[in-house]
């Protein structure tokens, strides 16, 4: 039988004090890491050291550059690049314009044509903050052309304000001001503005600068180009968003203007949004080659049904309607259109010029034209030279009408005065007589009668009476 | 089974998996890399070079200052060097021809001021071209010698209406009237994005114009007129071998009162196509006015032009002059042009001696 004590044995788990047998419970320090661990250790260092400084010859030798942008996931492009900068690709097929062009971030062109615009311009600028657009896909485009007062000098005053704002959501993508004079005879202020006479050439010389403001600005990247007259008043904060959404090649709200009350509330303003009439038809037959019909004038009737004199303040602003002619307030259209080269006719085009005449050509060149009749925006209302002297009559008598109101008022007034004078005097006279009688009821009681104080009374009564009726002549 | 308690050990990995490791990823970085810079530059060097100009979110807060161009002091005169005019060369290419790119960069007027504009058809052939087009351009631009001040290579939003460019189907006279409606709608997103603020010249090069003079640019604006085309011919072999050339262009002619009578006959939409012997116009050809004297700028007023080789001012094209990509009083693309230029006051001329060489299919 084996012993159950034997002395190389642990009885109560703890080895003996003087066993020469080596634990595997104990621990023991290694004395120094082993000789291929280390030789391991030093081969990861090289290696990194191998790769750091390849990183790091990329940066430095140019022509390396495709490994940087493998390494750095294209977040360090090589535009540095002297050849690339002289370079662009451009691919027209990623620049259709959607229904949701917001999302794809596709870029919009705003011109603005300007001339003798400077009262305007703050207007337009509120009107620019509020756009809900993001604002760094839309490129601005001014031509200010024949101006004789400041626009220009605020319009850059404006810009570089807009451009700095705190709020990092205001600035807008490239800008670009175009100088150019026309030698324009005609003068814009409103009588000779839509004087018929004046039209043609008017529209013409309209046309030409509006050519040359969106050739020079036009870019590969823009998928729509919108056009907005600087004096429109009220216009919703999210009307790119609105047109865009009916994804039509070339689309236009309806125009209003805002009237005093005496000439009706309101009125429709932009009447070159139209469909094409048998009788317009007819009558530009008869024509001669570079006459141009105007629209809103009796010496062309043309029976056209106009998108403004449809509008049904609670018609669905969804509610979209062919056109053929188009008005310029407030146009948005892809900027294929301008691309496949439809413009805005400075020559009788099929006897239209300007907007009436593009959307004429967009017409022939197939493209969508629409406009929205329940959607409006206001024009601001400029008196006509009749309003005005109407106007000026109607002041006149109103600052009559209250001349004579205030006279009336400060009769009634004095009138009252007096009236409350009287009363006081009563009041006066009454206690004093009171007091007499007492007085004198007093002496009476005491010495008998005198015949003096009635007298006194009844004068005071007298000289009250002609003090009244003194104040009435003044009056 | 054996294994002691405490964390898990990993298992040694062999130094020979780790070299795998690391040749296996040099090679991808390697394929990486080389096919993004050679083998498919149409997307990938695109990539890169519009990845400026082409906005993502990352741009959104940048704030850009406010730029101004006054186009009053934009000159357009005789003497476009020393006014130091800038040109705008366009070039509507279906395929790219070596000799066509070697003529251009031999053009004399300072390249610095000289932008070049391409537009490429979406499909095989296209493709193709973009790729050759592309490795001479990266060829040039970086030269600083004969470096161009810009260029811009564009490709169409919409199909080319035929599969084939070959010389027999392209001419056949109904398929003119879809062929050169996206001609001209080429033409006119090509000219419409590219005509910058102070541009002065429009030069219209066509892509298979192998030959010119190396002083066109200056040649033609010396003229100071509007519009001005020289005559378009082919260098040929005979029968005999020996080299001649004809008349090649036949879009450049004065009006006849035949084809005006043709005209007043026809439906809006109808066309009046040139060198169709089913219609004869009998309008006066450039290409058959060559003259004896062989005096070089003799001018001669044109009331069509041919798109082959066509230097424009920049106003005409400002104004809106562009090639109607319908009938615009029975003509379409570089004649429709010539027309509606005409009806915004500006005049076409010719030049029938000086002569431009089209490549020889």
């Amino acid at each position: 039988m084996m012993s159950r004590h034997h002395s190389g044995a642990y009885a109560n788990g703890y080895p003996r004090p003087n066993t020469f047998e080596i634990s595997p419970h104990r621990f023991q320090p290694r004395a120094s890491t082993p000789a291929t661990r280390r030789r391991r250790k030093l081969l990861v260092r090289v290696a990194i050291a191998i790769v750091v400084a390849g990183l790091f010859a990329c940066f430095v030798w140019p022509g390396t550059a495709s490994f940087v942008s493998i390494f750095s996931l294209g977040l360090l492009s090589s535009d540095t690049d002297g050849l690339l900068d002289t370079v662009r690709y451009y691919d027209l097929s990623n620049v259709q314009g959607t229904a949701r062009g917001w999302e794809r971030e596709e870029r919009i062109l705003l011109c603005v044509p300007l001339r003798d615009a400077e009262p305007h311009l703050q207007m337009m600028f509120s009107h620019l903050r509020n756009l809900t657009y993001p604002h760094h896909l839309i490129d601005l485009a001014f031509l200010v052309s024949d101006s004789k007062d400041r626009t220009l000098d605020v319009l850059i005053e404006r810009l570089e304000d807009q451009q700095a704002d705190e709020d990092p959501k205001q600035p807008y993508g490239e800008i670009s001001i175009i100088e150019k004079d026309f030698g324009q005879k005609v003068n814009q202020d409103v009588e000779s503005r839509h004087g018929f006479a004046a039209q043609a050439s008017r529209r013409k010389l309209m046309a030409q600068a509006r050519n040359w403001l969106l050739s020079a600005t036009l870019r590969p990247y823009h998928s729509w180009v919108y056009w907005r007259d600087v004096d429109v008043e009220t216009a919703p904060f999210t009307i790119l968003e609105d047109l865009m959404r009916h994804n039509k090649d070339i689309i236009v709200p309806n125009v209003w203007r805002p009237l005093p009350d005496w000439l009706g509330g309101e009125q429709p303003y932009d009447l070159n949004s139209w469909q094409e009439s048998e009788t317009a038809l007819t009558l530009a037959d008869t024509l001669d080659e570079d006459a141009v019909i105007v629209e809103g004038y009796a010496e062309y009737a043309t029976w056209r049904p106009h998108l403004a004199y449809l509008r049904d303040p609670y018609g669905d602003p969804d509610m979209e309607m062919e056109i053929d002619g188009v008005g310029g307030v407030s146009i948005l259209a892809k900027a294929k259109v301008f691309r496949s080269g439809c413009h805005f006719p400075a020559f009788s085009f099929e006897k239209h010029a300007e907007t009436e005449g593009f959307g004429k050509m967009a017409k022939r060149m197939g493209y969508s034209v629409v406009g929205l009749p329940h959607y409006v925006i206001w024009h601001l209302y400029e008196p006509s030279v009749d309003d005005i002297k109407h106007m000026e009559e109607m002041e006149k008598e109103r600052v009559a009408k209250e001349a004579e109101e205030k006279e009336k008022a400060e009769k009634e007034k004095k009138i009252k005065e007096q009236f409350s004078d009287t009363n006081s005097q009563w009041e006066k006279d009454k206690t004093e007589i009171q007091n007499l009688a007492k007085e004198e009821s007093k002496k009476e009681a005491k010495a008998g009668g005198d015949a003096e104080k009635p007298d006194s009374k009844n004068t005071k009564k007298e000289s009250s009476g002609t003090k009244d009726e003194a104040k009435k002549a003044e009056s | 089974m054996a294994r002691p308690m405490g964390p898990v050990r990993l298992r040694r990995t062999n130094p020979v998996t780790v070299i795998i490791g690391i040749v296996l990823c040099t090679f991808i970085i390697y394929f990486l890399s080389n096919t993004g810079s050679s083998s498919r530059p149409t997307t990938s060097k695109g990539r890169s070079i519009n990845s400026k100009p082409v906005p993502k979110s990352n741009l959104a807060h940048i704030r850009r200052d406010v730029q101004r161009f006054n186009l009053n002091h934009v000159t357009i005169t005789k003497d476009p060097i020393a006014n130091r005019e800038a040109v705008l060369i366009l070039t509507p290419m279906a395929r790219f021809y070596q000799d066509y790119w070697d003529n251009l960069l031999k053009l004399s007027y300072p390249h610095e001021l000289i932008t070049l504009g391409f537009i490429i058809p979406k499909n095989k052939e296209g493709n193709a071209a973009t790729t050759a087009l592309q490795a001479q351009i990266a060829k040039t631009q970086k030269s600083s010698a004969n470096k161009f001040r810009r260029v811009i290579i564009e490709r169409q939003d919409f199909d080319p209406p035929l599969a084939s460019q070959d010389e027999s189907e392209r001419h056949k006279m109904e398929n003119q009237k879809v062929r050169r409606a996206a001609m001209s709608k080429a033409r006119n997103s090509l000219l419409f994005t590219t005509l910058g603020p102070d541009t002065s010249w429009v030069l219209w090069l066509d892509g298979d114009i192998v030959e010119t003079p190396p002083t066109l640019i200056q040649d033609l604006a010396s003229h100071d007129k509007p519009i001005i085309v020289p005559n378009c011919y082919q260098r040929y072999k005979d029968d005999a071998g020996k080299p001649a050339e004809r008349a090649y262009d036949f879009n450049s002619w004065q009006d006849s009162e035949t084809a005006q009578e043709l005209a007043s006959k026809m439906a809006p939409d109808d066309l009046l196509l040139e060198g169709y012997e089913k219609l004869p116009t009998y309008r006066t050809l450039m290409a058959y006015m060559e003259l004896d004297d062989k005096e070089q700028g003799a001018e001669v007023p044109l009331d069509g032009v041919g798109g082959t080789a066509l230097l424009v001012r920049a106003d005409v094209h400002r104004d809106g002059a562009m090639f109607p990509p319908f009938p615009f009083y029975h003509l379409i693309e570089t004649e429709g042009f010539a027309k509606m230029a005409k009806r915004l006051g500006w005049q076409a001329t010719g030049l029938p001696n000086y002569k431009v060489y089209h490549y020889n299919e």
